[in-house]
């Protein structure tokens, strides 16, 4: 038997878990769908007037982005939990913090970045200035992904408990990024300095990335024991 | 030396169910009763005795009961933070369940200073609610402590249940800073700490003397409480256990 280094070992498990994704198509577009419902749902609910849309356009992208990587966190975990994949990885001798980075990588990949893509349509909606767009799309990457791992976190403490318990878990950790992408999103569409946000928000990635996936790697250790 | 290792010996035998159990036993009803005894002296100490606010006139008096839950909600967090990275480590039982019975107790000290603050509002700013900073990051971690109570209750297997409760309390507590600092610097409005180590308090003696009282005396509330849950905990835990069975059940 041929030994794989590490690096083609975490290559290998980002190649499966996107083409299981793509192999599948509601993976990825059902939260793209329900991130455009939930857009669609703030103007019906609370006004389509174009300068009160302006205002509330931050927020309303931030909370559907919040809510639909919420949402799509039970495909991280569950069904590798039920075919056994997950015990695979616990005995494959590898640092498992690595391939969770990875698995939660490849699972922003599928339901956080088709969603980057949806926000050019809340643009659209929300009549927003094209000169925000670049601020918007930079702080949506790096605070999904933060999301990201943050409610992966709360999937695997939560396993096999549903979406709800996980929520509860995971929303009150996401407040920093929450506001943190809004008010980067706010001075961007008055035209101020933004830049400073965003780099707090890349700090947070950095911190929340190793120390998030160790204690995810815990929590699956707790429940699949 | 010798002190040191006889506290080491004493803390350990504490993971110890029975031996834990015989000691609550013995300090409870002492416990119970010296705190209602200083959380009745040093409320009524606080309401009827220490003068009155020239500005807020009586209103300032819900002070005796926020600022001491505000403090012990956070401090049972630091609390359940070290039990936690016990439960973890070393996989000691006993800290699983000083855990659980720590965070409803803590979830209500919470909430405690959340609706006497809310009191204290309205007369004071003329509103019951602002999105203040601090009343924002005590409501998240109320949040943080009914998340913690929601993982273990639903997690059938106790231990796993301690387990999940105590990573989850330790991710808290490493979060709660940075959750602390992007809301201060969201806004601010609440007046600063009332005590601080560094500085003497900005009050006259006779108004924050009863108020250390209250906040020693809701420790000890706490302590007591802290008791009576655990014992519980131990019992229902341990109830086929054949120490249980003889020294506590009778024959």
């Amino acid at each position: 038997m041929n030994k794989l280094s590490l690096t083609s070992i975490l290559f290998r498990l980002l190649q499966k878990d996107l083409l299981i994704a793509y192999r599948k198509t509601s993976s990825y577009l059902t939260p793209l769908i329900f991130f455009l419902v939930v857009l669609t749902f703030f103007p019906l609910a609370i006004g389509s007037d174009s300068s009160f849309l302006n205002r509330i356009a931050p927020g309303t992208l931030w909370i559907a982005a919040l809510l639909s990587s919420l949402l799509a966190v039970e495909s991280l975990f569950n069904e590798d939990f039920n075919d056994g994949t997950l015990d695979q990885l616990f005995i494959s001798n590898q640092p498992i913090f690595l391939l969770i980075i990875v698995k939660v990588f490849s699972h922003w990949m599928i339901t956080g970045s088709p969603i980057l893509l949806a926000s050019m349509i809340g643009v659209i909606f929300f009549d927003l200035p094209t000169s925000s767009i670049f601020t918007l799309l930079v702080s949506l990457i790096l605070g999904t992904l933060i999301l990201s791992f943050l409610s992966a976190f709360g999937g695997a403490l939560s396993l096999g408990k549903g979406a709800i318990l996980s929520a509860i878990i995971v929303l009150p950790f996401s407040i920093p990024v929450l506001l943190l992408g809004t008010a980067a999103t706010n001075a961007a569409i008055q035209e101020i300095e933004h830049s400073s946000y965003l780099f707090f928000l890349g700090a947070m990635l950095f911190i929340v990335m190793p120390f998030i996936s160790i204690a995810t790697a815990e929590a699956l250790r707790i429940n699949s024991d | 030396m010798t002190s040191f290792n006889k506290v080491k010996d004493w803390f350990i035998s504490m993971g110890s169910p029975p031996f834990l159990y015989k000691w609550i036993m013995k300090y409870l009803p002492f416990m119970i009763l010296l705190s209602l005894l200083l959380v009745f002296i040093s409320l009524s100490w606080g309401l009827f005795f220490a003068p009155t606010d020239y500005k807020q006139g009586d209103a300032y008096r819900i002070i005796y009961i926020h600022v001491p839950s505000a403090i012990l909600s956070q401090s049972i967090f630091i609390l359940m933070a070290i039990t936690g990275g016990i439960c973890l480590i070393w996989r000691a039982k006993v800290a699983g369940m000083l855990l659980r019975s720590a965070a409803p107790i803590g979830a209500s000290f919470t909430l405690m200073a959340l609706i006497s603050g809310a009191i204290w509002g309205k007369p004071t700013w003329g509103t019951w609610w602002v999105w203040d900073a601090r009343l924002t990051s005590t409501l998240i971690l109320f949040f943080i402590y009914a998340a913690i109570v929601g993982i273990y209750s639903s997690i059938e297997d106790k231990t796993k249940g301690d387990r999940a409760a105590a990573l989850l309390s330790l991710v808290g507590v490493s979060m709660i800073p940075i959750i602390k600092k992007s809301v201060d610097w969201w806004q601010t409005l609440h007046q600063p700490s009332t005590f601080t180590l560094t500085q003497s308090p900005s009050m006259p003696p006779e108004m924050y003397l009863p108020l250390l009282a209250n906040v020693l005396g809701f420790y000890f509330l706490f302590i007591a409480l802290l008791f009576l849950r655990l014992r519980t905990e131990l019992a229902l835990r341990e109830q086929r256990k054949n120490w249980f069975k003889q020294k506590i059940l009778g024959d």
